[in-house]
């Protein structure tokens, strides 16, 4: 009797905005990829992400409002099961690949820990089941090189997230100005492989997805000392209760984000004008800076209400909006959601409603009041909510 | 010709190289050879009155278990000369 093969795992990491999604939806066009299924690992209260990856009829895309290296081996496990288990009693479930979209903020450790994990450690029998179906052939990073560097002086994860690539892409080359010479971009390569000197660096306008996702073998014996020293310092972090954010099924895991860290989100049911989102997110991105890690959402406006408009910007950046040629569930609602550090999601709301909801965007000191607030030049509570 | 400052290019990471530094100084301090492993972690720190994220520092001495000294700082923010105190704990 002969065995069937492993299905191939990839996991799809690169910080906040650094293009995911869109790599995604690309992906979802492409009929080479017919037979994958998505993973799509979302940090928010709100979920939109599934909303703006346009689905293929054969791929299952699973959502989940959290951080899998949040909630640990458990959550990663649990979800590659069910996607097995949908696969092999579905008749149109069935898939030969799966890519795992971590979140922005993701941890490679706990998920490659989960994936590499010989039968010899001590471990759940969910977890051997896992080991028996699946393996990890590739982790793919997107590196955002108008922001990356400075993200990668300011987030732990990010750092990590490099680490741990066997193929690093650069995203958003083409928003690079003109003046931006051959010699510095290979600056930018050059600055990566002193991180990750065995990964494979392309430009994401020149690579091919079926470069990218093509199953290989990823060993992290050909990785830095630190991405080994990672790996097993998780194996004691998690045994640490000390450390414990969850308890899942009796399993202690760690929790990784600040709580300067958030995410929060905003639903509104009418449609709004176009010039006034504008307004809103220039004034936002103006206050928050940096400090505005990330917004995504989908929009009703009312210059197209029965097609929603897509936004996404990453920190100094907005991305061009575009419409989608309908709303993709039931929900005809505005959702944004917000990740920040260090922004109160207070002073954000009441500059929402302020623009949007009450049109008093000709009051001067109150946007002043409420600018200065989203900026942090007011004394937050010391709250220790968790995100 | 003095070369022109790339702001693109990933700079000397800082967490790579505070790395660096509470690692040479643990070894020093702990009197262990200088090939071993020392794995540095940043996590939330869930405990009132801590700062947001705190420093995990795991020794990984051949056939002993992972030792773990927790630093309640940002790695960015914690002082190498104040590390014995760690010890102390």
């Amino acid at each position: 009797m002969t065995m069937p093969e492993k299905i191939p795992v990839f996991l799809l990491s690169g910080f906040l905005g650094a293009g995911k999604s869109t790599l995604l939806n690309q992906l979802l066009e492409d009929p080479a990829f017919h037979d994958t299924a998505v993973v799509i690992n979302e940090f928010g209260d709100v979920p939109v992400d599934h909303l703006l990856v346009r689905r293929g009829e054969t791929t299952i895309s699973q959502v989940s409002t959290g951080c899998l290296c949040c909630t640990g081996n458990t959550n990663i496990s649990k979800t590659l099961f069910d996607l097995h288990f949908a696969g092999v009693y579905s008749a149109t479930g069935k898939f030969s690949r799966v890519i795992v979209e971590m979140s922005g903020l993701g941890d490679p450790a706990p998920l490659v820990n989960a994936l590499t994990k010989s039968q010899s450690v001590k471990r759940s029998e969910l977890d051997k089941a896992i080991n028996n179906i699946f393996y990890l052939a590739g982790f793919v990073t997107l590196y955002d090189v108008i922001n990356g560097a400075d993200t990668l002086d300011r987030h732990f994860e990010a750092l990590k997230q490099i680490a741990f690539a066997d193929k690093i892409v650069l995203s958003k080359t083409d928003l690079l100005d003109e003046e931006t010479s051959e010699e510095d971009q290979k600056a930018i390569s050059q600055g990566l492989s002193e991180i990750n000197h065995a990964a494979e660096i392309s430009d994401r306008t020149k690579v091919t997805l079926t470069d990218l996702f093509q199953p290989r073998s990823y060993s992290i014996l050909q990785k830095d000392e630190d991405v080994l020293g990672w790996l097993a310092l998780e194996e004691a972090i998690s045994a640490d209760p000390d450390h414990a954010s969850h308890q899942e099924n009796g399993e202690v895991t760690p929790s990784r984000h600040g709580t300067a860290i958030r995410t929060f989100s905003i639903v509104f049911d009418k449609p709004t004008e176009l010039k006034r989102l504008h307004q809103f997110l220039t004034v936002l991105q103006t206050s928050a800076g940096a400090r505005l890690l990330r917004v995504k959402g989908i929009v009703a406006t009312k210059e197209a209400p029965d097609h929603p408009l897509v936004i996404h910007a990453v920190q100094h950046l907005i991305a061009d909006p575009y419409r989608l040629d309908t709303w993709p569930d039931d929900d005809r609602r505005t959702r944004l959601v917000f990740i920040t550090n260090g922004v109160e999601p207070k002073p954000v709301r009441e500059l929402f409603s302020a623009i949007i909801e009450n049109n008093r965007s000709s009051d001067s000191s109150l946007f002043q009041r409420l600018s200065r607030r989203v900026a942090g030049l007011f004394q937050p509570t010391d709250s220790k909510s968790k995100v | 010709m003095a070369k022109s400052f790339n702001p693109l290019a990933p700079r000397r990471n800082q967490f790579q190289a505070k790395s660096a530094e509470i690692k040479n100084k643990m070894r020093e301090l702990l009197d262990l050879p200088s090939n071993t492993p020392i794995s540095i972690a940043e996590l939330a720190c869930m405990d009132e009155g801590c700062p947001d994220l705190e420093t995990v520092i795991g020794i990984m001495e051949p056939g002993k278990p992972i030792t773990t000294y927790k630093v309640h700082l940002p790695i960015s923010d914690i002082e190498i000369e104040k590390l014995k105190d760690v010890l102390i704990q």
